[in-house]
């Protein structure tokens, strides 16, 4: 597939404190990157390089085989950004606020109307548009704000946390108009630090930490990085302590804790391990009441690699 | 196009905004054009004296007499000294004429007697000087060139007989011109208030760093729109100028369209432009929208109290007076009051207005150059 975006060595330092170590990755046609880090791992930073916000003391960037530089406004064209903060203007209604940043890029008020209804559709604000962005609840002035930043029908998207403090509902909303735009056509860089995101949407992902490339992958390659292949959590009544020492000599366990009545096994690998543990319950008369299983997440990679959570 | 319009979108959301302060305007206005008098009449008028004589009532001194009662008021008051006093206290009378024993003598003889006076210094007073003086100076003259006492009373009256004929050929109507006065001094705090308000708030709605961002990623050229955003707003300015002077024009009529009131209406124009510069500099400050409405309240309201806007310059302490001349609107109201003064129009009379404009020019230069240097400075620390 081809490469929209090309990274080669990318380091930035604020004030010789390095910010970003000789990052180099690429950016396919039609896929969604996941930028997945803690805060301050260089995700912002990443980006605001890419878009030529910030200078950059080594490295090149190329966007669809073009050198990105501050003047480059064809390329920008190309661009749309919704960036982790909200940037409406507080005076103008919602549909006036979309008009007025995808006439940056369009100048054509025909074709600007069909956009600016397309993107209000797409995030769910056609009955809000006469609204003003303090009538907005959180979550519908970050729809507005996604809205702004993508309503001229851009290749490339860049989307900076844009879920941050917002409503399940609201989430969701942004989430599934994130799939849409993929269908349409367009690339999309996504920052998050939930990890959940990052595996719903992403076909791939680059974990950062401090700056550097910690792995890169899809969400399944990430997953085997993780020590463990299962977690299995049973909310129990009462368990002997000689039954918790036989459960730790099955194969597979990796480790065994109780904490009052919740008792979480972790596997290293292997298959039907929950199937064996029902069957241990059963024959020893431990009565229980709910039992998960989940499989690794990448905050559990972000954990093996680094030793620390993703939300530290 | 679209910026362009953005911002008179916004504009329009305040108009509220700039609808209080015309409101505003039209009343202090509308209480000082309610009052109506004309004083263009003219009466001569004429003081009380007071003439003891010591002399024979004949010849030259009766001549005197005469002519002092026939142009000014003259009192008798009984020639006692607490009498006299008190007459001068309590302005009864305004100057009293002592003529001496001998004194037609000695005019007659070629000497120059003295004439003795008491006066109140006032207006009525140094007419009644006048009077006398004139009298004084023509039989002089005639006494050094004649002999003959009937033939020098004879041409004194001749002479002072020749009346000034008086016509006022002036149409200004001072009492139009003083309320066109007080509606462009008004006008400088409403003016001012509505462009530093409005252009305040719509500069740090796009100056803030959110939006500055999204702009500056867009595909348009960032430099680009903020020309845009500066024509619109000379714009904006030219546009409240139009509204200020149609309302003056309403509420002045005629008086407007005369070539002072075109004058008044420039150096509005000037005026609105320096405040411009103003929220421009003020604008670069703080993005923070409650600290402009702070800072563009203190800017706008104390100039207008400090130089003259609500109350006539001539009450305002002198020291008070000192600390403005370091205010734009300072400048602009002494303008108005200049041209309040002026008789007549011409390039000469109205080169201190041309300096009070230049001088409002090179306000608004200043305030760009700190703007510039406040712009530069932000640029590096980001």
């Amino acid at each position: 597939m081809e490469n929209i975006i090309e990274v080669k060595n990318l380091t930035k330092e604020y004030k010789n404190k390095l910010a970003l170590d000789n990052l180099s990755f690429e950016v396919k046609k039609g896929e969604i990157l996941g930028l997945l880090g803690p805060n301050g791992s260089g995700k912002s930073t990443t980006i605001n390089c890419l878009l030529s916000l910030l200078s950059f003391k080594q490295g090149n960037i190329k966007i669809l085989g073009k050198e990105m530089e501050p003047n480059a406004y064809d390329l920008k064209k190309e661009i749309g950004v919704v960036f982790q903060e909200i940037a409406v203007l507080e005076e103008l209604t919602v549909y006036e606020n979309i008009d007025y940043f995808c006439g940056l890029y369009i100048k054509e008020k025909e074709k600007r109307k069909q956009y600016i209804e397309e993107a209000l559709d797409l995030v769910g604000l056609i009955e809000y548009k006469k609204f003003y962005p303090k009538q907005l609840s959180g979550g519908l002035k970050r729809r507005l704000n996604i809205a702004c930043g993508i309503a001229h029908k851009p290749k490339i998207i860049f989307l900076d946390e844009p879920t941050v403090a917002v409503d399940p509902q609201s989430r969701n909303n942004i989430l599934e108009g994130i799939k849409k735009l993929r269908k349409e056509g367009a690339t999309i860089i996504y920052t998050t630090h939930y990890m959940e995101e990052a595996e719903i949407l992403c076909d791939r992902i680059i974990i950062l930490d401090k700056g550097k490339i910690l792995a890169e992958g899809n969400k399944d390659s990430l997953k085997k990085l993780a020590d463990i292949e299962e977690k299995i959590t049973v909310e129990i009544k009462e368990i002997k302590k000689e039954n918790l020492e036989k459960i730790k000599t099955f194969k597979t366990v990796e480790e065994v804790n109780i904490n009052k009545n919740i008792l979480t096994i972790t596997y290293k690998k292997g298959k039907n391990n929950l199937e064996e543990l029902m069957k241990f319950l059963k024959q020893n008369n431990i009565t229980y009441d709910k039992v998960f299983s989940e499989r690794p997440t990448l905050n559990d990679v972000f954990l093996n690699l680094t030793g620390k959570d993703l939300r530290d | 196009m679209t910026v362009f319009k953005t911002y008179f979108k916004i504009v329009k959301k305040y108009k509220g905004m700039i609808l209080l302060y015309t409101i505003l305007l039209i009343l202090f206005s509308g209480i000082n054009l309610s009052t109506n008098d004309n004083n263009t009449n003219f009466t001569k008028e004429k003081p009380n004296i007071l003439i003891i004589n010591k002399d024979e009532n004949i010849g030259i001194t009766k001549n005197l007499i005469h002519y002092l009662k026939k142009n000014t008021n003259t009192k008798e008051i009984e020639n006692k000294e607490q009498k006299i006093k008190d007459a001068l206290f309590y302005r009864d009378i305004n100057y009293i004429i002592y003529i001496k024993e001998n004194y037609r003598k000695d005019i007659l003889d070629g000497k120059n007697p003295k004439i003795d006076i008491k006066t109140t210094k006032d207006y009525n007073a140094t007419l009644a000087s006048q009077i006398l003086t004139r009298y004084i100076k023509v039989q002089n003259i005639y006494v050094k060139n004649m002999q003959n006492e009937q033939e020098i009373i004879k041409n004194i009256n001749k002479s002072l007989e020749k009346q000034a004929k008086i016509e006022i050929t002036s149409k200004i109507n001072t009492t139009q011109i003083e309320k066109m006065n007080l509606y462009f001094n008004f006008a400088s705090y409403s003016l001012m208030a509505i462009i530093i308000f409005i252009i305040c708030f719509i500069l740090t709605s796009f100056k803030n760093k959110n939006i500055h961002k999204r702009i500056t990623i867009s595909s348009m050229n960032y430099k680009k729109h903020n020309r845009i955003i500066r024509k619109a707003s000379l714009l904006y300015v030219f546009i409240v100028w139009i509204l200020f002077s149609l309302l003056g024009l309403i509420l002045l009529k005629d008086t407007l369209l005369s070539i002072r009131g075109i004058i008044y209406m420039v150096n509005a124009l000037v005026f609105a432009f320096c405040s411009l510069t103003i929220a421009i500099m003020i604008s670069s400050l703080t993005n923070n929208k409650e600290a402009v409405s702070g800072i563009v309240n203190v800017v706008s309201l104390g100039q207008a109290f400090l130089c003259g806007a609500f109350v006539p310059t001539q009450w305002l302490p002198k020291n008070v007076l000192t600390l403005a001349h370091i205010l734009p609107t300072y400048w602009y109201i002494q303008t108005n009051e200049l041209l309040k003064k002026l008789e007549i129009i011409n390039l000469k009379e109205i080169k201190p207005i041309l300096l009070n404009m230049l001088i409002l020019i090179l306000f608004s230069i200043l305030f760009i150059i700190i703007n510039n240097q406040i712009s530069k400075r932000k640029q590096k620390i980001e």
